[in-house]
């Protein structure tokens, strides 16, 4: 349903931009973009259950845009487009006191693991961006506004390992966990993820000649990725920069 | 061509910009991390545990206190509440400093060490964990034992009751000579749990029967592990029961040593006897859940007696790898093929000696016994059928003595 929602919209703002006067067209530029994104998924605050972070490695996180600005003036712009994100990551993480539970069907599994937790993520999304452009001169440009995101694919995954589970309670049993698979608590959370996200995204443009130019984009929701009933894993949110480089077709 | 060498040559640069990109961004996004979480790390939270995990009894003759050197410690499982010490019959227990070691930052009392008369009982230790918001409490019981002479010992099965934690399983108890009840009998039933929490207490793999041969019986049935057990690739758990330990803190890290098989035992046992029905599952399956034609799936029946210490000194239990097969196995009594019948059938096995039996070893509490029942004789590899059952009731154990 959400996923018409945008491309509808999308269509509407291309309808509009074309149905608009010659000399309004004049206004508007097209351009397409290729970068590179950094950064995941972050908890809204890092607590002081997480001891220390054992590796964070990036997924393949290539964006590629189409965008199309309209310019109210010589400083003033809307910049919008779609833009296909991969994105994803692989975090380890050393943690003591944390609250986990694994579920699986009806069975679940909870307590308080100490030890190590290793997160991996992967999604595709389309993003629907709307923001201000202000022309600071002939070559820069800084954008602020919203997107909205809609994930097409979603996994979430990974292990509690090297450490123990007290079950239930920190005066539950105690019960070990190994790293292989099958000696470790395995978890799989892609079905608690939200399709839908939004959030703030702020970027700027460099002009090197006329039709190529390099940006950064800074894109952080607002929402969590994980469904509101679910508390297996705390609140993440979507946070990355993207690098890369654009080129005016029109 | 010079167009097609200048696409190849701007196809290139094109590469090798995004691969510096990349680069770049990898190296970026890793610092990112690293300062953010190292700059927002609290201060480590205080322990929430409150565990006692060893107990250790310093006597000025140990020789005379304890049956075995190795006696004057013990560890604690995470499950225990009741920490037992079983000495020389005329040890004098009126003044002793038991010496606790806990879980990180935790507290007992009273303190560790600290002098208590133990011939009254048990004295009850509660420890609060550093952060003061759990506590536990634990009743340390030290019990000077006099080593019996018995002929026959009786396994019955009629005293059972759920866990008391939790009351998702049933525990069994066996009736002692001074009419107490003991906690012999352990069973895998709190591994079941972990991968099964919504299955009731008769849906677990060992459970009561109340309408057994003689009175009620012990039922054990190869169960289905569900979505857990699968996803672990431990897609099946044998029903089992076993005079021991049963250590949840490593059934899934390493299940064959989760089962403790073995009690000190200080009689020779001769023979051993009791009533069974077997009726092993319709479809036996391996290690990956795939059914294996043609193979009936079998029951265990046997009893171990074996050294509980090894040449070094250092006290022995035996595991699920290594119960029919360790050098410190003194006899073996094994039913070995359990023919399936749906009719209560007596069995009576001879022990095989294998090496003599040392009396005064025996006197000092150095040698164990375990009786072990299983509902899938492989089970320990996960394969088997589910729906095997075996019943179990009126076990005896007969010993002889030396003139």
């Amino acid at each position: 349903m959400t996923i018409k929602r945008i491309i509808t919209a999308a269509l509407f703002i291309a309808v509009m931009a074309m149905g608009m006067s010659a000399s309004v067209l004049d206004s508007v530029h097209y351009d397409v973009r290729l970068g590179y994104a950094l950064g995941g998924t972050i908890p809204s605050h890092i607590g002081k259950e997480i001891r220390g972070i054992n590796s964070y490695r990036p997924g393949f996180n290539f964006t590629v845009a189409a965008g199309a600005t309209y310019s109210f003036n010589e400083h003033w712009a809307l910049h919008s487009g779609l833009r296909f994100e991969l994105g994803g990551m692989d975090a380890d993480s050393r943690v003591k006191n944390y609250d986990i539970e694994v579920v699986r069907g009806d069975e679940s599994l909870s307590g308080i693991f100490n030890g190590n937790v290793r997160i991996k993520s992967a999604q595709r999304r389309i993003t629907l961006p709307i923001q201000a452009q202000y022309n600071v001169n002939k070559k820069l440009a800084v954008r602020g506004g919203f997107f909205m995101g809609w994930l097409t694919n979603r996994r979430f995954w990974g292990w509690a390992y090297d450490g123990y589970l007290r079950e239930g309670t920190p005066v539950g049993p105690k019960i070990e966990m190994g790293s292989e698979p099958g000696d470790r608590g395995d978890f799989d959370f892609d079905a608690n993820m939200r399709h839908m996200q939004w959030g703030l995204d702020v970027g700027a443009d460099w002009r090197f000649t006329h039709r190529w130019g390099a940006f950064v984009e800074l894109t952080y929701g607002f929402s969590n990725i994980f469904k509101s009933d679910f508390h297996s894993v705390m609140p993440l949110r979507p946070l990355y920069g993207t690098l890369g480089v654009s080129y005016r077709i029109k | 061509m010079s167009n097609f060498a200048s696409l190849k040559q701007r196809i290139n640069v094109m590469c090798d910009i995004f691969h510096g990109i990349k680069t770049l961004a990898v190296v970026a996004s890793c610092l990112i991390m690293t300062i953010l979480c190292s700059s927002c790390f609290g201060d480590e939270p205080d322990g929430c545990e409150a565990d006692i995990e060893t107990v250790t009894l310093h006597v000025n003759n140990p020789g005379d206190f304890f049956f075995q050197a190795t006696d004057s410690m013990q560890t604690v499982f995470s499950t225990d509440s009741v920490i037992t010490f079983a000495v020389r019959g005329d040890a004098d227990v009126t003044a002793l400093s038991p010496v606790l070691t806990l879980s990180a930052g935790a507290t007992v009392s009273p303190a560790s060490g600290s002098t208590h008369d133990f011939s009254n009982g048990p004295v009850t230790y509660t420890v609060t964990s550093q952060d003061g918001k759990w506590h536990r409490n634990y009743r340390v019981n030290i019990v000077p034992t006099m080593v019996t002479v018995t002929d026959t010992l009786r396994y019955d099965f009629e005293h059972y009751e759920l866990e008391t934690a939790t009351q998702r399983y049933y525990m069994w108890h066996n009736l002692l000579p001074d009419g107490t009840l003991g906690n012999d009998w352990a069973t895998a039933n709190a591994g079941y749990r972990i991968s099964m929490s919504t299955a009731a207490p008769m849906d677990y793999p060992t459970t009561p029967l109340a309408q057994g041969y003689d009175g009620a019986a012990v039922c054990l049935m190869t169960r289905d592990t569900g979505p857990f057990g699968h996803m672990a690739n431990k897609r099946l758990a044998a029903g089992n029961m076993f005079l021991g330990t049963f250590d949840i803190r490593i059934a899934m890290s390493d299940h064959l040593h989760a089962t403790r098989f073995g009690i000190p035992f200080t009689d020779r046992p001769d023979h051993f006897t009791g009533y069974y029905t077997y009726e092993p599952g319709p479809t036996v399956q391996d290690f990956n859940g795939n059914p294996i034609a043609g193979r009936t799936d079998s029951a265990s029946v046997y009893a171990v007696f074996y050294r509980n210490h090894d040449a070094d000194g250092n006290e022995v239990v035996l595991y699920g790898d290594n119960v029919l097969s360790s050098d410190l196995l003194v006899a073996v009594a094994n039913l070995g093929y359990v023919k399936p019948t749906t009719t209560w059938t007596a069995w009576d096995v001879k022990f095989e000696y294998r090496q003599e039996v040392d009396e005064q070893l025996l006197a000092n509490r150095g040698y164990s016994l375990s009786i072990v029942f299983s509902s899938s004789a492989s089970g320990g590899d996960f394969i088997g059928a589910i729906g095997s059952r075996l019943c179990v009731d009126k076990v005896r154990l007969i010993c002889t003595h030396e003139e």
